[in-house]
């Protein structure tokens, strides 16, 4: 049997086989032969989750972009599909035009959450391709990886060549072009890792050896030769108006999760929450024009005939003239009948005027994060909301109309005590009581609250880095209260699994060592750890254990002042004395400033015209 | 006006259900900039219909939409602007503008051709060489899905045409919106018949529509 008939057979067995035959519109089939670097780029999850990411619509277009690449996409089969592909003794292959994983010059994985990294394992060997970078040889792929997670890269070090730190637009082509030489020169793989070293924001682990104190702790990461820098600086664009940013996207023919045109308005944030890690590593704040705003938006609803477009960033609601801008896209969009969505509207931010705009063509459940239930643990992690600001936005959504309103919130959060948990709640009746103040003849029927909380987790580049997450035992025992108090007709109550977070605490602050609990608990068979259905907590422990480490040291620890964190070098343009400085200020209850009202010097002004706030003078 | 237009559901595609194929020719239709129609009401939609349905896992190389435009269009400009905005397995091949009295395609629907390629040859063999004692029977019963249950029933006269042509199997069967004879239930009889017990695995092809004129002929439907 050919490779096409037992596809083909498979194909016929599998469940979902749309999310393995691609030929989606605007998917590029280049010639292969005609494109001399191949670039496999590989979500490590499932299609759904994967093409609902905008960061690999961005570097699928750039890289097709240049006629000397081509990129395809790779994701993660399902349990069904990985049982007959191993059946019919089948590679991992590309969506495009059905080449082997090992086929490719350069493997990129993107790190979106920690619960992905067993199913990266699982595509380097499904797809032929040596789990360690040490037992690649000088025909096997180069495997970088990019994304939020890479900023702690050592949980990976052993199975990435190189990480890309930071913003990937300009050193994605910077790191091909490398990799091309060493195709087209013969350089060696060792030449090829030393030059890649030498590329502002790119990570080379094998460059960099780590000794480990008596306790456990790192004692310190020096690089092993002269090309590696001692530390590595993120990337970042300064100029988002001149970035590259696709002028059509890959169409699903099934449904996935954000099924919509995109349209990244800014970069980064302003706000300082203190739990966020993406706060910090996607700063400086950045905006795209209007005009160009404008401009993308039209060429991307011809290229996609998408029917709805959100407006993404961290903190749309900052966006400088977002009213102006939602004004204008309604008017040219309306005859297309395009909706258009805020996904992460900030409760304190949006008009009223805007929302009202929205309604205009489509109504949806209203999202708020108050992230915690009293003001003293709002203060603690600086998210500038009161709850007249909440209450404020939400009686103005049910006087337009809204009838659903969900809330999100973290638990386990540093210095949370019972009042905080039962604030929720009391925040939760307050909402309810603000759509019974609406006259009945005014307010949407169907009332409905959706209150999610989810188990807080320690990130590295975060005031947080240092302290120690809740135990199982505690987390569960506040969800148990939560449960109970929480217990209000119109209220529906969502929780995280408690186990993941645990497992996500250990990756997320996890040193070199975590690779060996990871390629011990894959070999287990632990694989799409993101999926109830598929998450093994006892494989994990069993290989924590045959391992030799405690995963409490990872998660349930609280770190000293001096303790040489595993990602110390990394910068990310903030320094840890800002985060140390406000990991204090948050044990005051203190809270700081919004960037916009004064610079707060993060550290961020060290680079010359980064940031558009920064103040040189500031400490 | 209405436009009468004849697309292919493409091998690489044929996993793709109905309505994910009914949305890709929606978006197609939003590409492709022509002046469509759309509903009124909250949620405007493309006014769109299909002739019939096909199933996932099927591929059709005669499957038709049915466009309500808002202004005249002519039948190349159609054309020509579908076939840049529809991914190469769902390429458009012909169209005609009709009256908006024009009937509804689903209400003339009478009968479907396939071409069923059998994977494996030998059985292929055997299976045409049992039609003739098929077709030469009374009554050819066939096991029949509905929602809740299987239901036998009798096929043969659900049968227009029917003969083997190397490895491929040419069906042409009733489909109308109250019965039709499927492509696996021919298969499963035809089987039966060829005294097959393993499962036979087949590429099914819908190759036309076809309704009935005033001569009680099948012609294709977008002719009618």
């Amino acid at each position: 049997m050919d490779l096409n008939d037992k596809i083909e057979k498979i194909l016929e067995k599998v469940q979902k086989a749309p999310r393995y035959t691609g030929g989606e519109m605007n998917t590029e089939v280049k010639g292969w032969d005609e494109c001399p670097l191949h670039f496999g780029f590989c979500f490590p999850d499932t299609y759904e989750v994967g093409m609902s990411h905008l960061g690999m619509k961005i570097l699928y277009g750039l890289i097709n972009r240049e006629s000397w690449s081509l990129c395809e996409r790779f994701f993660m089969p399902w349990t069904d599909m990985i049982a007959l592909m191993e059946e019919e003794q089948l590679p991992l292959l590309s969506m495009e035009s059905r080449h082997p994983l090992n086929a490719f010059d350069v493997i990129g994985f993107t790190l979106q959450y920690e619960m992905s990294f067993s199913n990266i394992l699982a595509m380097l060997k499904m797809g032929g391709v040596p789990l360690e970078s040490s037992e690649r040889g000088e025909t096997d792929p180069i495997v970088v990886a990019g994304g939020p997670c890479a900023f702690n890269p050592e949980p990976l070090a052993d199975f990435i060549d190189a990480f890309m730190i930071g913003d990937g637009e300009d050193v994605m082509t910077e790191l091909n072009h490398v990799i091309l030489e060493r195709k087209e020169k013969g350089l060696s793989r060792e030449e090829c890792l030393k030059k890649l070293a030498g590329l502002e924001g790119v990570y080379v682990p094998s460059l960099y050896d780590v000794t480990y104190n008596e306790d456990g702790t790192v004692a310190a990461v020096t690089p092993n030769c002269a090309e590696a820098p001692s530390t590595v600086r993120k990337r970042v664009v300064v100029d988002l108006n001149n970035t590259y940013y696709p002028e059509e996207f890959p169409v699903p023919y099934t449904e996935v999760i954000f099924d919509r045109i995109m349209l990244e308005i800014m970069r980064g944030c302003t706000r300082g929450c203190r739990f966020c890690q993406a706060g910090i590593l996607y700063r400086p704040v950045r905006e795209r024009s209007m005009e160009k705003l404008i401009d993308l938006a039209e060429k991307l609803l011809n290229s996609t005939g998408y029917e709805e477009i959100s407006l993404s960033s961290l903190s749309s609601g900052d966006y400088s003239c977002l009213p102006e801008l939602i004004r204008e896209l309604m008017k040219r969009m309306k005859e297309k009948r395009v909706s258009i969505s805020l996904p992460s509207l900030r409760i304190d931010s949006v008009l009223k005027e805007s929302l009202e705009e929205t309604q205009q063509v489509r109504k949806t459940s209203l999202t708020f994060a108050p992230e915690a239930g009293t003001q003293r643990m709002r203060d603690v992690i600086n998210k500038g909301v009161t709850e007249e600001d909440l209450l404020g936005k939400v009686r103005d959504a049910f006087e337009g109309g809204w009838s659903s309103v969900k809330l999100y919130f973290m638990s386990g959060l540093p210095t949370e005590t019972t009042e905080d948990l039962d604030g929720i709640a009391d925040l939760a009746r307050k909402v309810i009581a603000e759509y019974f103040n609406v006259p009945k003849t005014q307010r949407a029927k169907g009332l409905r609250v959706t209150v999610s909380v989810s188990v807080f987790v320690p990130k590295p580049f975060t005031p947080f880095q240092w302290a120690a997450q809740d135990t199982l035992e505690a987390i569960i025992a506040k969800q148990e209260h939560l449960r109970q108090v929480l217990n209000i007709k119109g209220v529906t109550f969502h929780w995280h699994e408690p186990y993941v977070s645990f497992l996500e605490a250990c990756f997320a602050r996890g040193d070199r060592r975590m690779g060996s609990v990871l390629k011990c608990a894959f070999e287990k068979g632990c694989i799409l750890d993101g999926w109830n259905e598929t998450f093994r907590y006892d494989l994990w422990m069993e290989a924590f254990r045959d391992c030799g480490l405690d995963p409490a040291f990872y998660a349930h620890r609280a770190r000293t002042k001096e303790e040489v964190l595993p990602w110390d070098h990394i910068d990310s343009g903030v320094t840890k004395q800002f985060l140390w400085h406000e990991k204090e200020k948050s044990e005051r209850a203190e809270t700081t400033k919004d960037c916009r009202k004064g610079c707060n010097g993060c550290g961020l002004q060290r680079w010359k015209g980064v940031c558009s706030y920064a103040n040189a003078g500031s400490v | 006006m209405r436009m009468l237009a004849v697309f292919e559901k493409g091998e690489r595609i044929r996993h793709i259900g109905h309505l994910d194929i009914q949305r890709s020719v929606q978006r197609g239709l939003r590409r492709s900039g022509l002046p469509v129609a759309y509903s009124n009401g909250f949620n405007p939609h493309i006014l769109i219909t299909f002739a019939s349905a096909l199933s996932t896992g099927a591929c059709g190389t005669r499957e038709i939409m049915d466009v309500t435009m808002a202004e005249e269009v002519s039948e190349e400009e159609f054309l020509e602007r579908m076939n840049r905005a529809m991914p190469q397995d769902m390429q458009l091949s012909e169209a005609r503008a009709v009256d908006q009295k024009h009937p509804a395609l689903m209400a003339s629907l009478r009968a479907a051709a396939y071409d069923l390629l059998i994977r494996d040859r030998e059985m292929a063999e055997k299976l045409k060489a049992a039609i003739p004692s098929m077709m030469a029977k009374e009554t050819v019963t066939a096991m029949r899905k509905t929602k809740t249950a299987l239901k036998e029933c009798d096929i043969k006269p659900l049968i227009y045409e029917l003969k083997g042509e190397g490895q491929h199997i040419l069906a042409t069967m009733v489909l109308t919106e109250r019965e039709a004879c499927k492509p696996g239930m021919l298969i499963e009889a035809l089987g039966k018949e060829a005294g097959i017990d393993e499962e036979i695995r087949m590429l099914v092809t819908r190759t036309g529509l076809l309704g009935m004129d005033p001569e009680g002929r099948l012609i294709p439907l977008e002719r009618l």
